[in-house]
């Protein structure tokens, strides 16, 4: 879909040569724009789902052959595999699934909180911008809910974006008492209202509260920290989740892992279970780059949806705007917004702006895609993007980097470019997935006994996320999930536990003419050499 | 049931049944009295709670009694894993239970007619009530007086859904009023059962089935069977693509019922065994796969039909967990009176838990091994018995995946 570029050295001389330029009139509607360059509208990426309680939704090809695919184990291979028991099981431990361990534990439940990788390998570090709340004296609950509702199209459940606005305040403060640090106004002597605070992209109101562009990595320290010293928690990490499990009326009742470091299944029995698994972006669905970590594979929508659950606005991505395009081993990596919001512009091939920067994610990541694919990107090494003008809000705001931009400085230095001088070449990189498993307040599932929280959890973004809406996203619901996983936990025994749940399953992709020996979750990126699907059939073969 | 009556499935209304050929059986009954016995005997018409023991043995046994009163108790306990025929027959087509029932207080003169119901599906009572309620009022009801004193005392007693039960003298103790405790026999039911009085107990798919025998004559119900008289209700699960309720003639071969009625084996993957209702039974394995499905021929096999329930095992699904899960359960079943049930029940259970939880031990084979040669017999019901045949014959025939997974 990208035309051929405009040549990087000649783009770098029209943008040296450029008038200062003026905020440019989209000549396209926003409906226009997204639909005519937005990922989420290429149509042969987009397939509906044939079995499974969502059949019928739409969703990208890539992402419905996991979902609709055989697990990884059967029955027989779960026969002598050691069995931990916890009131409530956490899987995922990024932000949401720390905050619900965290939250659970607290009030008395027994947690077992594991982990692909090891605690805090997630998106939440890459969080540069921050988190939003009303907290601001000129902000209310409301401006927050509203511009959420209206930044995701209206496609949201407004329940859910109210308990995310409505908590927003109450989640800084806990975050606070977890030893979080954030950005102060330094110069200001209102004792009741210190936080810096920022207007992003899609606000109505200066919101967005930091720690300098490396909010998600403050958050996850101190969340870290505090689950480590949790004495009600118990870490598995390194334990890849392979199914759930479930009992004879189909409750949820914990899951099958793989031990990475013993090469073996271990099964974590639990009343509750709490899926905080993060986002889908390590499929590159559309051959997209992407700023997520390296465990982001949707394990944890193939598992609730197997498992019984709902899902919903599938086939709607989040593309970050700016995405590094250059060099390639850097592709993807994630240039905070706040570069943006704090005035930097963005410039095509021929020297001109061609969008408002302050306009929500998915209208800038189509203006940048309208412009490559009008052939006024910019090529550089095969890569193709358009300029960040960096080197401008430098000699406006001359210590921006050392003081807000710290990552984004250090990641220039390690493309080679000096960010004050040069520009950066960006493109958008799929970030964060806006839909996922419905919930209601509380995280629960269709299914019972199963939550989901953090960006595996579906229907609070709508069709687009705003700014510093998924690190508020992860402390709300991972709060609300962990205490109503604990009331889950104790609503009364397990019986017959097991891979109940996937007899029914393949009957379903049999009668769907959908083949037995897809299998999933895929777990790793392929390029990673982690097969584990291979080293589940090894133990498999090894016992025979 | 279809075979027998196109209209016997899903009714519910006693005018529907009654419009679709039901009660005739009944009047069958009341226009001769004597002549139900023999013909139930003709259509040589067994026990379907798993015994398969003659019906018409147990009716004849009540009608010989002289007693003030005499009770029939409709066994709809059913609890045990894989089965689920009785609760839809309570559910979904009562009043040929019903009219079953009442033919066999017309043919043993009984005064009371309890129907004994599983509450677990939360359809089965109320839609039981309402049935019951309807013959009660109707005319067919009130023209029993013709034969017996007067119309028997008819009413639904919820049970206590434990598996001791649903055994006889279970039955009795909690219809009496009580725990469910299960005692020796004899003294037998129909010389001593509820409240001391002569007590017929039949399962409830027997009394179905008593109702079609008699309206449809003995001759015609023995020919819709194949190796053995009439049809038999087999409830079909595990690893088959069609799990479900399959009325088929007696004696339907164990392969057609897998392949032609259940869609053959899920996903293609190789038959192993199948747990029999339940599951209290040696398993069937593939040398097994032609037998005819009926008491004589299985047991002639070294097995049981059972209540017919059949739990189909393919590759890939574990018989240690099946088999820890169904000696869990009747671990959790027994009642606590004999000893050797009670502990022996839960060491077994402990012992394949363990196993199956990767904790096993050199020895708990060899432990297992001698917990079912000690325990058979050592129980006043069959809930023992049935459980250290089941586990024994898993171990004689898997002991392969008993050792892979104490190895792992």
């Amino acid at each position: 879909m990208t035309a051929a570029g405009v040549e990087h050295a000649l783009a770098l001389r029209r943008w040296a040569g450029r008038a200062p330029a003026e905020p440019v009139a989209t000549p396209l509607s926003t409906e226009e724009l997204l639909g005519g360059f937005h990922p989420d509208h290429r149509p042969e990426a987009r397939t509906t789902l044939r079995v499974g309680a969502s059949a019928g939704l739409a969703c990208p090809a890539g992402l419905a052959e996991l979902l609709q695919a055989n697990a990884l184990v059967e029955d027989i291979d779960i026969a002598g595999a050691p069995v931990r028991r916890a009131d409530v099981l956490v899987v995922g431990a990024g932000a949401a699934g720390c905050v619900a361990a965290l939250s659970a534990a607290r009030q008395g439940a027994r947690v077992i909180l594991a982990n692909k990788l090891r605690i805090g390998d997630g998106n939440t570090v890459m969080a540069e911008g921050g988190i939003q709340a009303a907290v601001g004296g000129d902000d209310s609950l409301q401006r927050h809910f509203d511009d959420t509702l209206q930044g995701g199209h209206a496609a949201a459940d407004p329940e859910l974006v109210s308990a995310l606005a409505g908590d927003g305040p109450a989640a800084i403060h806990w975050l606070m008492g977890e030893g979080m640090a954030f950005d102060r106004m330094a110069d200001d002597a209102d004792a009741e209202d210190t936080l810096a605070r920022l207007r992003v992209g899609g606000t109505s109101a200066a919101r967005l509260l930091s720690y300098r562009d490396f909010t998600g990595l403050e958050m996850m320290r101190a969340l870290r920290e505090a689950v480590l010293l949790q004495p009600e928690i118990e870490r598995c990490e390194r334990h890849v989740a392979l199914e759930l499990l479930t009992d004879a009326h189909g409750r949820c009742a914990g899951a099958v892992f793989y031990d990475l470091l013993r090469d073996r299944l271990i099964l974590v029995r639990a009343g509750a279970t709490v899926l905080a698994t993060g986002g889908a972006g390590r499929l590159h669905l559309g051959n997209s780059a992407t700023s997520n970590h390296y465990g982001a594979t949707a394990d944890g929508l193939v598992l609730a949806y197997r498992g019984g659950a709902r899902l919903r606005e599938l086939d709607s991505f989040q593309y970050h705007p700016t995405g590094l395009a250059w060099p390639h081993h850097l592709d993807g990596m994630l240039i905070t917004e706040a570069v943006r919001a704090l005035g930097a512009r963005l410039v095509n091939g021929t020297g001109e702006r061609f969008v408002d920067e302050l306009e929500t994610r998915d209208v800038v990541a189509a203006a940048i895609l309208r412009e490559l694919s009008a052939g006024r990107g910019i090529e550089r090494d095969g890569q193709h993007g358009v300029f960040l003008d960096t080197p401008t809000l430098v000699q406006e705001q001359p210590r921006i980097l050392a003081t807000r931009l710290v990552t984004v400085d250090r990641l220039a230095r390690r493309a080679g470019i000096d960010p004050s001088r040069e520009p950066l070449l960006i493109a958008p990189t799929l970030h964060y997935q806006n839909g996922g498993v419905a919930v209601d307040a509380d995280g629960h599932t269709a299914v019972p006994g199963l939550l989901c929280a953090g960006e595996v959890a579906g229907g609070i973004h709508g069709r687009n996320r705003l700014m510093g809406n998924a690190l508020l996203e992860t402390v709300v619901f991972g709060r609300r999930a962990g205490a109503a996983a604990v009331a889950t936990a104790r609503s009364g025994p397990l019986h017959h536990v097991g891979l109940g749940h996937l007899g029914d399953w393949q009957r379903q992709l049999i009668n769907a003419e959908l083949p037995l020996d897809m299998r999933s979750p895929r777990l790793f990126p392929p390029y990673g050499h982690t097969d584990i699907a291979g080293r589940v059939e090894q133990l498999r073969a090894s016992r025979q | 049931m279809k075979l027998l009556s196109a209209a016997a499935m899903e009714v519910t209304e006693l005018p529907d049944w009654l419009a679709a050929g039901g009660g005739a059986a009944l009047e069958r009954a009341v226009s001769d009295p004597t002549g139900v016995i023999p013909e139930i005997e003709a259509a040589g018409l067994r026990g379907m709670g798993g015994a398969g023991f003659p019906a018409h043995r147990k009716w004849q046994a009540v009608a010989e009694q002289r007693a003030p009163q005499k009770w029939i108790i409709c066994n709809g306990n059913e609890d045990e894993p894989g089965t689920f025929k009785d609760r839809y027959l309570l559910a979904h087509t009562p009043h040929q239970v019903i009219e079953g029932a009442l033919i066999a207080a017309v043919a043993t003169g009984a005064t009371h007619v309890v129907l004994y119901a599983n509450p677990h599906d939360e359809h089965t009572i109320p839609r039981l009530e309402a049935a019951v309620a309807q013959w009660r009022g109707h005319a067919r009801f009130q023209r029993l007086a013709q034969v017996l004193p007067q119309p028997p005392e008819l009413r639904v007693h919820a049970t206590s859904g434990l598996y001791v039960g649903g055994e006889e003298t279970g039955a009795i103790a909690a219809v009496t009023g009580g725990f469910p405790f299960p005692r020796h026999k004899p003294p037998w039911p129909a010389h001593d059962g509820v409240h001391g009085a002569p007590t017929l107990i039949n399962n409830i798919e027997t009394l179905a089935l008593a109702t079609h025998a008699l309206r449809l004559g003995a001759e015609h119900f023995r020919a819709l069977g194949r190796t053995a008289p009439g049809t038999k209700l087999y409830s079909l699960s595990g690893d088959i693509l069609r799990p479900g309720l399959h009325e088929l003639p007696m004696g339907t071969p164990l392969a057609e019922l897998i392949d032609d009625h259940g869609g053959g084996m899920l996903g293609g993957r190789p038959f192993k065994a199948v747990f029999t209702g339940g599951p209290s039974n040696t398993l069937l394995t593939a040398a097994d796969r032609d037998v005819a499905l009926d008491f004589d021929s299985l047991r002639a096999h070294g097995s049981r039909l059972g209540t017919g329930a059949m739990i189909v095992i393919g590759e890939g699904t574990s018989i240690v967990r099946r088999t820890a899960e169904y000696i869990a359960f009747f671990a959790n079943g027994s009642c606590g009176q004999c000893p050797p049930c009670k502990i022996g029940t839960h060491q077994a259970a402990r012992i394949l838990e363990r196993i199956e939880e990767g904790a096993g031990q050199p020895g708990d084979l060899e432990a297992l091994e001698n917990l079912v040669a000690v325990l058979p017999g050592s129980g006043r019901c069959g809930l023992v018995d049935g459980a250290a045949t089941v586990l024994a014959s898993s171990l004689a025939t898997f002991r392969h995946e008993y050792e892979r997974a104490i190895d792992v």
